[in-house]
């Protein structure tokens, strides 16, 4: 095996839903004989493409978990990571884009830059990944390339290049005309595995000459030797071209835009190239860590096999033989045999089993080196850990994780589930940092809380699958919070004289609201009516207020708390004294500085026919939801939203019935928002019923 | 700040102030106000009224001043645009009310946003398939349903080059119908001439449709706003500028 650091190519693909991507990277493995027939997602066939494996993914259609694999195609080796498109998983999208150098984003020419495309866009921003564009579904009645390409510049504010031309549209789709070559490709044998090279059609000729133009004047602001071509007329050579393309795609300033049809076996073979000849190799991304002794300091990272190793485990997955981790190396090699140390745990960790993923099935190498994607077997990690040769003290960037923003009480039926239960939960917790579980204190439920509903629901499917743990669940609860809207100032003395030694604190400030922040304790004493060494006691008293706010029981933030007067006496105040009238004064103080219910509130957009555009907006304006705007598209519109998370349960009944199934949505997370009078009264009713149910 | 007019030096300690006051503070403040004395605005229900500039001249940034003033009297806006997406649109109003109440806590802020957003709604249409029956239907739908009622519209990008009387005929229907004025922003060109009654020649026959025209002009400072026509009996001031940093209203003398 070899390992040519210029010929890898470490790529994803990500898109809206049901753009065909698993379609698309199904045709990608086919091409480059990694599988030997086609199976489609919703296939007659039952056997459902390769890369959703998980039993779950082929019943619903929609990839869950990212898997990882690679093929070679034309001496390059690639590995894709095929990532999920619905909103709700999105930490495993971003899990990806930190382990990618490029990216292939698929886009509908029908549906054209959907919601999910936005957001999926601003996460490639976020890191910075250069991407290719792929309209796919070119043969689909409504295929409009050129329109999408405008919405690639309107939208997403890209500056796309046009590297292809289609032969016909929709039933007529027959190939593509490249743009660089100047030659019409189309696509033969069943499966279009065999590319013939012809002349451009007579009739598409003018056009294709005048988009070339408009590809060539792009093409020469990033090399001047090509310039100087165009300017002196002489022939251009593809290669100087593509460079001068690849030069500006690698800094994200422009876009390539390819096309074909991923389920008419068209246009894949001519990404496959542009993806060899266009994304990033390893050696072209600047990757960096975190020094740990040195927080601010980010060290660069080098692809260089004979440096200190660093490596970063993005994904983990439970196979038969015990935990695989997907594992990407930045710098130097993993080789078997191999101690490397895990920088979370300080763990030393000895490196058995090395692997390479084809989906399910696995491949046994002897060493990953920097820039390549590989597994581990039987390593005990969690997900996002870095493993680094000893001696090092770097960490990968760590990754931003959401919030949940809602919970389910989840019930085991019976002794063999509850087992069962907890193996799974312990498992899914460290495969994904945006779910959590914990055991609630007052009613000894087990509680899980994570992105959204159907978030929940795939982890619930996958107990009762992986695990065989059945369990009911109860009514999902939104994460509400308490905060405080004004200042108000605290003085309180917390005194006890019963017997023994007593106890004397009084601690005076104020507490006021504060953004972006969830606690935030400062000290102004001055004069010392409060021994410096009693400080960190009230700040934990303090602190210990904030699980559970005083109004409801909900968590509180967004509070400050100044302290600027106090008194002690020399023989009965202690830590324990100043920690309960810290929690006296913060109890005292709360109610005087109008606490409110908080909710988290989502962006919700729905796209829908516009004929049904009334019925949409009346359906989310029932639910508490402030419309936005709306976006005329021609046949289709999108409507946006924001809307309390405790409405939205359900609502994807209502939109399929309301919109003939035609309209779709995405949702995500905007922001906690205050609670409006009527329905705080509410919820504060059903927490007292729950309360006196539980008693 | 420059933008107090009279109240200089009387200094107020904002951040104890609640909300209400932190409107009427802002809209006495609006430089807006000397344009006209008239309270309501420069416009009545059913009148047009017209900002317009160069491309990239400011125009959007008047106008959603003129929306946002609107909103924190408490009226409702609906700002049609056919060429930049919801979110472009909700960014300009986030941008331009963070200038307007910069020294303001930030919670202050997002209250007072918390507050304007439900009185405004966006709608984006695609310029070519754009026509006013389509914007009546989609009224008629929020009317309905009770979901929304506009009282001022905003029109951004709308196409004066070519014949476009009729379409506005329609749209002046629609505002008597509705009752709200509607603010158009008109695109010039650098090369064109101004029509004989002084107005921008894409408004040069059209003028009889509008009560309002206001026109920027910028140089190497801020913004001229010079107001070419205005409803009898107003008294506008003649003489605002837009900051050329920040694009907000302000008066040059104050």
């Amino acid at each position: 095996m070899k390992y040519d650091i210029n010929k890898i190519r470490n790529i994803g693909i990500s898109a809206h839903i049901d753009s065909g991507k698993t379609t698309l990277t199904e045709r990608v493995l086919f091409y480059t004989n990694r599988i030997h027939t086609i199976h489609d997602v919703k296939g007659k066939d039952g056997v459902g493409a390769t890369m959703d494996s998980m039993e779950l993914e082929k019943e619903r259609g929609i990839t869950i978990a990212s898997a990882a694999t690679y093929c070679q195609w034309k001496d390059h080796e690639i590995n894709i990571i095929d990532t999920p498109g619905h909103v709700d998983f999105t930490i495993e999208v971003e899990r990806s884009l930190r382990v990618l150098d490029g990216a292939v984003l698929v886009l509908c020419s029908v549906g054209g830059v959907q919601s999910q495309s936005i957001t999926v866009d601003q996460q490639m921003k976020r890191y910075k990944v250069p991407s290719l564009v792929f309209i796919n579904k070119c043969d689909r009645s409504g295929a409009n390339p050129d329109r999408v390409v405008a919405q690639l510049k309107e939208k997403l504010g890209h500056n796309p290049v046009v590297l292809q031309m289609p032969i016909g549209l929709e039933a007529e789709f027959e190939g593509v005309v490249d743009l660089i070559t100047m030659n019409a490709l189309y696509f033969d044998g069943e499966n279009g595995e065999t590319v013939r090279i012809d002349e451009i059609p007579v009739n598409l000729r003018e056009e294709a000459e005048a988009r070339r133009a408009a590809l060539l004047e792009t093409a020469t602001m990033f090399c001047d030797e090509l310039m100087e071509a165009v300017l002196e007329e002489t022939e251009i050579l593809p290669e100087l071209l593509l460079n001068a393309i690849r030069k500006g795609t690698l800094d994200r300033s422009i876009t390539p835009v390819l096309l074909g049809s991923a389920y008419k076996n068209k246009g894949i073979q001519p990404l496959l190239d542009a993806v060899n000849a266009l994304l990033p190799c390893p050696v072209d991304v600047v990757n960096e860590a975190h020094d740990l002794r040195n927080p601010d300091q980010l060290v660069r990272l080098e692809p260089d096999m004979d440096k200190p190793t660093v490596s970063l485990a993005f994904k983990l997955e439970d196979g038969q033989y015990g935990q695989l981790t997907y594992i990407r190396v930045y710098q130097g090699a993993l080789r078997k045999g191999d101690t490397v140390i895990n920088v979370r745990t300080g763990q030393k960790i000895k490196i058995g089993r090395l692997v390479r993923m084809h989906a399910s099935q696995k491949e046994d190498i002897d060493m990953v080196p920097a820039g390549f994607i590989g597994a581990l077997f039987g390593v005990e990690c969690a997900s996002g850990d870095s493993f680094v040769s000893p001696g090092l003290n770097l960490a990968m960037t760590s990754m931003f994780v959401p919030e949940p923003v809602i919970s389910l009480a989840v019930v085991p039926k019976d002794n063999k589930a509850e087992i069962n239960m907890s193996k799974a939960l312990n498992r899914f917790t460290k495969e994904d940092p945006t779910f959590r579980t914990y055991v609630s204190e007052e009613t000894g439920d087990t509680i899980i809380s994570g992105m959204g509903e159907l978030h929940l629901e795939v982890y619930i499917e996958r107990m009762k699958r992986e695990y065989r743990a059945e369990v009911t669940t109860g009514a999902p609860r939104v994460a509400y919070r308490e905060t405080i809207t004004q200042k108000a100032e605290f003085n309180y003395t917390h005194k006890k004289q019963t017997g023994g030694s007593g106890q004397f604190g009084r601690i005076a400030g104020f507490m006021e609201p504060v953004a972006d922040e969830e606690f935030v304790f400062e000290n102004k004493i001055t004069g010392g009516s409060i021994p410096t060494q009693f400080i960190p006691a009230c700040e934990k008293g303090f602190l210990s207020c904030m699980k559970k706010g005083p109004k409801l029981g909900f968590p509180v933030t967004g509070v400050k708390i100044c302290i600027n007067d106090g008194a002690s006496h020399s023989v009965d105040s202690s830590d324990m004294a100043f920690q309960a009238a810290a929690r006296g004064a913060f109890v005292e103080v709360f109610h005087r500085a109008k606490p409110v219910i908080q909710e988290p509130v989502m962006k919700v957009v729905v796209e829908t026919p516009t004929e049904f555009q009334g019925n949409v907006m009346g359906a989310l304006n029932q639910r508490r939801g402030m419309i936005v705007g709306t976006q005329d598209e021609g046949m289709m519109c999108a409507v946006e939203a924001q809307i309390p998370l405790a409405e939205m349960f359900g609502f994807s009944t209502v939109l399929r019935s309301l919109s003939q199934g035609k309209a779709q949505f995405t949702m995500e997370f905007s922001s906690y928002r205050q609670v409006p009078q009527s329905i705080a009264e509410e919820v504060a009713k059903k927490i007292q019923e729950e309360k006196s149910n539980v008693a | 700040m420059t933008l107090f007019t009279s109240k200089q030096g009387n200094v107020i300690q904002l951040r104890e102030r609640n909300l209400t006051m932190l409107t009427r503070d802002l809209t006495m403040r609006n430089p807006l106000r000397l344009l006209d004395d008239v309270k309501d605005g420069l416009l009545e229900p059913g009148d047009f009224g017209a900002v317009s500039s160069r491309s990239g001249g400011g125009k959007t940034a008047l106008t959603v001043q003129l929306a946002l003033n609107a909103l924190l009297q408490g009226k409702k806006v609906l700002h049609i645009s056919l060429n930049d997406p919801v979110e472009k649109v909700d960014l300009w109003y986030q941008e331009v009310l963070n200038q307007m109440a910069g020294q303001y806590s930030e919670i202050r802020i997002n209250q007072l946003w918390d507050m304007l957003l439900p009185h405004r709604l966006i709608m984006t249409f695609l310029a070519q398939g754009f026509s006013v029956a389509t914007l009546e239907e989609r009224l008629l739908d929020l009317s309905k349903q009770n979901i929304f009622t506009p009282e001022i519209l905003v029109v951004d990008g709308f196409d004066f080059d070519g014949d476009c009387r009729p379409m506005l005929e329609q749209f002046k229907g629609l505002a008597l119908q509705h009752g709200f004025h509607i603010w158009f922003t008109v695109n010039t060109h650098r090369h064109e001439a101004p029509a004989d009654n002084g107005y921008p020649v894409q408004l040069g026959n059209l003028s009889d449709l509008f009560k309002t025209i206001l026109q920027l002009k910028s140089g190497d400072g801020p913004v001229a706003i010079r107001v070419l026509k205005y409803p009898e009996g107003a008294s506008p001031k003649a003489n605002l500028v837009l900051d050329p940093n920040t694009l907000l209203i302000q008066d040059p003398n104050s």
